[in-house]
């Protein structure tokens, strides 16, 4: 009884959270969930796609008892086995990511209220009446002002602290159960990220409801050298704004340029078109070395923790804008604008300065005043081959390189006049600087990749927002039917195997009609190849969330609308309820969205938990090979596991045979195994035989282009009946499938997972 | 012995338990006789070429036939594997070779059983080492050896560092020969 009493205390408490006396939907079952809400849905998903780990490490080292030996079937001193500590670290970078999303969703949104107050209404546009799905889904909550997106942000908040107190030693002591939590950690991202990106296009005015965005000038070659220059480094717009605002007051805009690396750039291009990109990540530290900036400004996140030492050997002054990084710098905040000028510009000092107008106006003058004496020359070829001319090819270079390939064969053919190999390592480069720390020669190697770091100029287009539910009406039939074969989603970070990889993926989905849509480092470097016309994929493609468009969204926080874009075909398209209705959302987008994420190259935490959130809300994610050092992926075994589903309509559970998609998250080793395995893992179990026969024919036929001659091995799975074969292959499909004895099979009317698991939703929810 | 530390440091060991390093052709060529049910797995370095004319492709298919190994390509290998004539027994990337692996009722790509013996070739070291690490931790009967260039140290039997690509391909002629010799 005192149970049920503390049940309807605690749901009556949400109620009021999320003002459900609001009748915008009816409440679902999962308004605001807690670790054990939706863990069924989680358990279903993982039975299915198990996790499999590769140990980074064999040892456990977390706490006085160890270091523990883990290996051959040992547990901890604590009781931990293997699995389970590789599943406890997931479970902790998806924390660290869900964390850094949700804290710069929090500081955006103070800085806002404190300008604009927490009345300030969230108005996406004409064409957006959805305006939070995932918010709406997961908290149950339709924001209507930036005080409602505090709400929001309080129970992400909440539940961060629940999740990260499993982690401490010796509790959990499941690896599936801590799968669970990663999953939940990772969803409640998607609602840090739509927090803070809501927040930021109704605080700053960023591109909304509109699809043709400015193409911004990108590159460092875009960046005009004989002006003052301000770089603005991270990914936290309430410094960069500023610092244009004051551009803008002080009519200086013609006079200072202003660059961003990382996803700042993508937001500041979203602020001013003027702001140019200078490019992802993996370009800081070589653009930092090569001095062209004045001044440094760093907010969060990805901006290297060396920047400050990094920015004093090259002259540049340096400014720490948020508290999350201060480096050990003097806090400044309180100090007097002139005097902090003065000591930046006489004494080379740097500072952390916490307020971001003072930081905008001391950046913008200290630029002003230093770069008339900087020198920021680039490297002629004569000064590149006496440089070069150090290296001794000794090979130490390789064994730290991260990308695993010999800098020094490139620098020995540049001491020989030969730039074609530098050339192609530049594009191998993650730009960490290793090879140049270990180096007993002391080869300037980042300063020598001047002359292959192209001086030509790119274009990006301005990050968009969240996808429009006008669009969405338009393309959610296409995209459940199948006849628009997939949505490729471009996400995440710069550790590529090759930064061109994804230039050429864009290309090859875009010109298969498939909907190609970016975010953060990967949008940045999907414009940084022309093909032979010297065109971006920016300028050869429209900008529409349609067939065969390439939309750049936006920052890392702006994966939230791809997640939300699926949540939005279930909820505007199919007329499914989402509020507090997380599983029928996720079940409707594992069963019938046929979209792919790919994260070549996932490097962060916020990485993985932006993947791990899409793998719960039902998407699988391709991976490129570094991510195995993320220990963990989820995998079926396509003839062994469970195929079976529940046609909502019969009320009967059918085993469809079909691994559709076949896993959730999954590492390729090169772009040509990607490529047709992307286009697999956009099937889905709800295709129509015409839509089926159109992804077929992109698997098979990107499987000949790119593994070799013949079919597809697991092809047979993926045809139900004579129907699904693509005209262009009928004969030889068919000759293969009789050869190997296939029977056809029934298409399923309207596959669901509800009711082949416990849950307390009933199978009717999933019919529209 | 002391520790070996491979050539590329993003997989130096954390742990107790390392490869066992063998530079002898007989003596790796003796455990692939050993063993009843190998499989190679090949992957895409073996696409490179060498000093000698030949690819890397040649040796890894060399070493298969001669003493009959199935072969397991991933990646993008099986469009070279057939073109060298050769019919891969089975294609799928290193990841699910490595899944199946791991279960002991999987039957093999023969279907004749699990295999007891996995030889990894040409797969990028970071991807191989943290794939061999899974089956040291959760394939524990199954014996796995590397044939690239650097030490593996996540393997039970691996090659050491070659400086020099010339020992390297030495040691595999020497590894086909006495596979040879065996049969």
């Amino acid at each position: 009884m005192a149970e049920v009493k503390e049940i309807t205390r605690k749901l009556e408490e949400i109620h009021e959270k999320i003002k459900a006396e609001i009748p915008w939907e009816p409440v679902g079952p999962t308004p605001m969930p807690e670790i054990p809400d939706l863990r069924q849905w989680d358990m279903r998903l993982l039975k299915t796609y198990a996790p499999f780990y590769a140990p980074f490490c064999d040892l456990c080292c977390f706490c006085t008892y160890g270091k523990c030996d883990l290996s051959e079937g040992k547990r901890g001193a604590c009781g931990i086995d293997i699995a389970t500590q590789q599943a406890r670290f997931v479970l902790l970078a998806c924390l660290m990511g869900c964390s850094a999303h949700a804290a710069h969703g929090g500081h955006i949104l103070e800085f806002l209220i404190e300008r604009q107050g927490p009345d300030k209404k969230i108005d996406l546009g004409t064409f957006i009446d959805v305006e939070a799905p995932s918010i709406r889904t997961v908290v149950g909550l339709k924001p209507e002002t930036l005080g409602d997106l505090k709400i929001a942000l309080e129970y992400v908040f909440k539940e961060i602290a629940h999740l990260l107190d499993s982690c401490h030693t010796g509790q959990e002591g499941s690896a599936l159960d801590y799968e669970s939590k990663a999953l939940d950690a990772s969803m409640l991202d998607h609602v840090g990220m739509e927090i803070a990106d809501i927040a930021q296009i109704v605080g700053f005015d960023f591109p909304t409801s509109v699809a043709d965005t400015p193409l911004v000038d990108m590159g460092w070659g875009a960046i005009d050298r004989s002006k003052p220059v301000t770089l603005l480094w991270g990914h936290n717009p309430a410094t960069s704004t500023v610092v244009i605002d004051y551009l803008r007051e002080h009519n200086l805009e013609d006079q200072v340029e202003v660059g961003g690396l990382c996803c700042t750039a993508l937001e500041t291009t979203r602020y001013s078109d003027r702001a140019k990109i200078v490019g992802p990540l993996s370009r800081g530290l070589f653009f930092t070395r090569a001095g062209i900036a004045d001044v440094i400004m760093t907010d969060e996140q990805c901006i290297r923790t060396d920047t400050p030492q990094e920015a004093a050997k090259v002259g540049s002054a340096m400014v720490a804008c948020l508290d999350k990084a201060m480096y050990g710098l003097e806090d400044a905040t309180e100090m007097d604008t002139d005097e902090i000028v003065r000591r930046v510009v006489d004494n080379k000092e740097q500072f952390a300065i916490l307020d971001s107008p003072k930081a905008a106006e001391v950046a913008v003058r200290v630029a002003m005043a230093i770069a008339p004496r900087r020198k920021k020359g680039w490297l002629a070829e004569e000064e590149a081959i006496e440089l070069a001319k150090k290296c001794t090819n000794c090979g130490i270079c390789e064994q730290v390189c991260p990308n695993l390939f010999s800098i020094g064969d490139g620098i020995t053919e540049v001491a020989k006049g030969k730039y074609d190999l530098i050339r192609k390592q530049f594009n191998l480069c993650i730009g960490c600087g290793k090879c140049e720390q270990e180096c007993p020669n002391k080869v300037p190697i980042f300063r020598i990749m001047q002359i292959a770091a192209s001086m030509e100029t790119w274009k990006c287009r301005a990050g968009r927002g969240p996808v429009m539910d006008t669009e969405i009406r338009n393309v959610g039939a296409p995209i459940t039917l199948g006849t628009i074969p997939g949505i490729i989603a471009l996400v995440g970070c710069s550790n590529y195997p090759d930064i061109d990889d994804i230039a050429d993926m864009v290309d090859e989905f875009a010109r298969r009609k498939y909907i190609v849509v970016l975010t953060g480092c990967a949008a940045i470097v999907a414009g940084m190849k022309k093909d032979k016309d010297g065109l971006t994929v920016y300028e050869k493609y429209p900008p529409d969330f349609d067939a065969g468009g390439v939309v750049n969204i936006g920052s890392c926080v702006s994966n939230s609308h791809i997640s939300g874009a699926a949540i939005k075909i279930a909820n505007i398209f199919a007329a499914l309820r989402l509020r507090g209705n997380y599983e029928v959302m996720a079940d409707y987008v594992l069963n019938r969205v046929g979209a792919c994420g790919v994260a070549w190259g996932a490097m962060s935490q916020k990485a993985a938990s932006i993947g791990t959130g899409f793998n719960r809300l039902g998407i699988p994610v391709v991976l490129g090979p570094h991510s195995s050092k993320y220990r963990r992926l989820y995998l079926s075994r396509k003839e062994e596991d469970d195929w079976k589903v529940m046609d909502a309509r019969k009320k009967e559970i059918v085993d469809t045979v079909e691994p559709a998609p076949e896993h959730l998250a999954y590492v390729c080793e090169t772009k040509e195994k990607a490529m047709p395995m992307i286009a697999k893992l956009c099937i889905r179990r709800n295709d129509t035989p015409q839509g089926r026969a159109i992804k077929l024919n992109h698997y098979i036929s990107l499987y000949k282009k790119y593994i070799g001659s013949g079919l597809p091995e697991d092809l047979h799975l993926f045809v139900r009946r004579d129907a699904d074969i693509p005209l262009v292959y009928k004969k030889e499909v068919r000759a293969y499938l009789q050869e190997i004895g296939w029977q056809p099979r029934e298409p399923i009317g309207l596959p669901t997972l509800i009711g082949t698991y416990p849950t307390k939703v009933p199978v009717d929810a999933v019919i529209h | 012995m002391s520790a070996v530390i491979p050539r590329h440091r993003v997989n130096v060991l954390t742990g107790i338990k390392s490869a066992r390093l063998i530079e002898d052709p007989v003596e790796y060529a003796n455990l692939i006789n050993k063993a009843k049910r190998p499989l190679l797995v090949v992957g895409p370095l073996l696409l490179a070429s060498t000093a000698d004319g030949k690819i890397l492709m040649d040796h890894a298919l060399d070493i298969a036939k001669s003493c009959n190994i199935p072969i397991r390509a991933t990646a993008q290998t099986k469009g070279k594997v057939v073109e060298l004539g050769v019919k891969p027994d089975s294609v799928y990337d290193v990841v699910e070779i490595v899944n199946a692996l791991k279960d002991p009722d999987w039957q093999g790509v023969k279907k004749e059983g699990n295999h007891d013996l996995v030889i990894f070739f040409g797969i990028r070291s970071d991807l191989g080492n943290q794939c061999l690490s899974t089956l040291k931790h959760f394939a524990p009967p199954l014996k796995t050896m590397t044939l690239c260039k650097h030490y593996f140290p996540h393997a039970n039997y691996s090659l050491p560092n070659f400086k020099k690509d010339a020992k390297w391909l030495e040691f595999l002629e020497g590894l086909i020969a006495n596979l040879k010799k065996g049969n």
